[in-house]
């Protein structure tokens, strides 16, 4: 590229630029060195942004896991609440569960473990559940038929009311080949 | 002239030639720091060796090596913002770089006329700047130019020619503050 006047000029002070640096050059072998020295140290493993990360995912599942378990502890007891007063469930002595929460171990035999003691509270439980739903199934099942019936054999009140002695008479239809005498018959007003 | 081709002894003798143009390349590119410059170069010289930055002879190795240089500098500077924002937070850390360097160079460099100069050149857009550097510094063309800063030629010419006027206002600017002119050094005869 020609240069000319003032780019002279600027080509002047950036070549005494370029002496300068020169000068305070740093040597390639060291550099050089020190980019190989840094190719060979072993790179850190431990990430500490995506550990953290993968904690918070760890502890949200586990959490919503937790969560999900206990909401459907806390359902079981309003299947009982919505129950109607009058039907009493048919528990059999062995489910019925004391305050405690705890289950009598029969005699003789060896304590259990809580975890079994709990695990069978929670299927006595479920058991019960369903027999009280299948239970509330069936009343509503006969309490449908009951209204049924009912409502098939219903009578108007004012039923009677439209109802006559004449009502054959009204009904039927006089034929073309009945004599006038019998055809006065339909005509009550006429003088006879 | 191809990485894949070329041993390691090779691309070292090629890198080493070009080590001071190289050097002053990341000069720019670091705004003069010469510790962040330093820095750079090694974190080329790293990726090279990695296998990072790969010369695939889509052009000169110079134009290649300029571009990588270019890019890796940007990234440090990204890096060098984070850390200065996250220590306005945090406690501040001392700076364990080496003090800038006193001796010829630093006299040098403080000469009157070096030090508006270089006053100048900072206060050019990048482009500009690094405009006027790959043309006058490293003696490349506006092609080669262009190809290292990943633009056109014709924005190159552009930024290369206004870099030059800005440059010229500014040293005169700062002449007539000075109360000497470069215009009649250049000039003798002129009153």
């Amino acid at each position: 590229m020609e240069l000319v006047g003032e780019e002279k000029k600027i080509q002047t002070l950036f070549s005494e630029l370029r002496l300068a640096d020169n000068q305070t050059l740093p040597s390639f072998s060291a550099t050089w060195s020190r980019a190989q020295a840094r190719a060979l140290r072993p790179r850190r493993v431990f990430n500490l942004p995506f550990a953290v990360a993968t904690a918070l995912l760890i502890c949200a599942l586990v959490s919503l896991a937790w969560w999900s378990t206990r909401w459907q502890h806390t359902q079981q007891p309003n299947v009982v609440a919505i129950t109607p007063s009058g039907v009493v469930p048919d528990l059999k002595p062995s489910e019925v569960v004391p305050a405690g929460g705890k289950i009598p171990a029969p005699s003789g035999s060896e304590p259990k473990k809580p975890i079994s003691a709990v695990h069978r509270f929670k299927v006595s439980a479920r058991l019960r559940a369903d027999r009280l739903a299948a239970r509330q199934e069936a009343n509503l099942l006969a309490a449908a038929k009951k209204q049924a019936t009912a409502i098939s054999s219903w009578r108007s009140p004012t039923a009677t009311l439209l109802s006559s002695p004449n009502d054959d008479l009204l009904k039927s239809l006089p034929q073309l080949n009945e004599s006038t005498k019998d055809l006065k018959s339909f005509l009550p007003n006429t003088p006879k | 002239m191809k990485i894949d081709s070329m041993d390691i002894a090779e691309l070292k003798a090629e890198l080493e030639t070009l080590h001071s143009a190289s050097f002053g390349w990341a000069l720019s590119c670091c705004r003069r720091d010469r510790g962040e410059a330093e820095d750079v170069l090694q974190t080329v010289y790293l990726k090279i060796l990695e296998g990072k930055a790969r010369f695939r002879g889509e052009a000169a190795f110079k134009t290649w090596l300029f571009a990588v240089i270019r890019k890796t500098a940007a990234g440090e500077y990204r890096r060098k913002l984070l850390r200065s924002l996250k220590l306005i937070t945090g406690a501040e850390q001392p700076d364990d770089r080496a003090s800038p360097e006193v001796g010829p160079l630093a006299t040098f460099e403080n000469s009157e006329v070096q030090i508006r100069f270089q006053s100048a050149l900072k206060s050019l857009p990048a482009r500009q700047r690094e405009a006027l550097h790959l043309v006058f510094y490293e003696d490349l063309s506006l092609r080669e130019a262009a190809d290292v800063m990943g633009i056109s030629i014709g924005s190159a010419r552009q930024h290369y020619e206004r870099g030059k006027k800005r440059l010229r206002e500014t040293l005169d600017t700062a002449e007539v503050a000075y109360g000497i002119s470069w215009r009649r050094k250049e000039n003798p005869d002129a009153v």
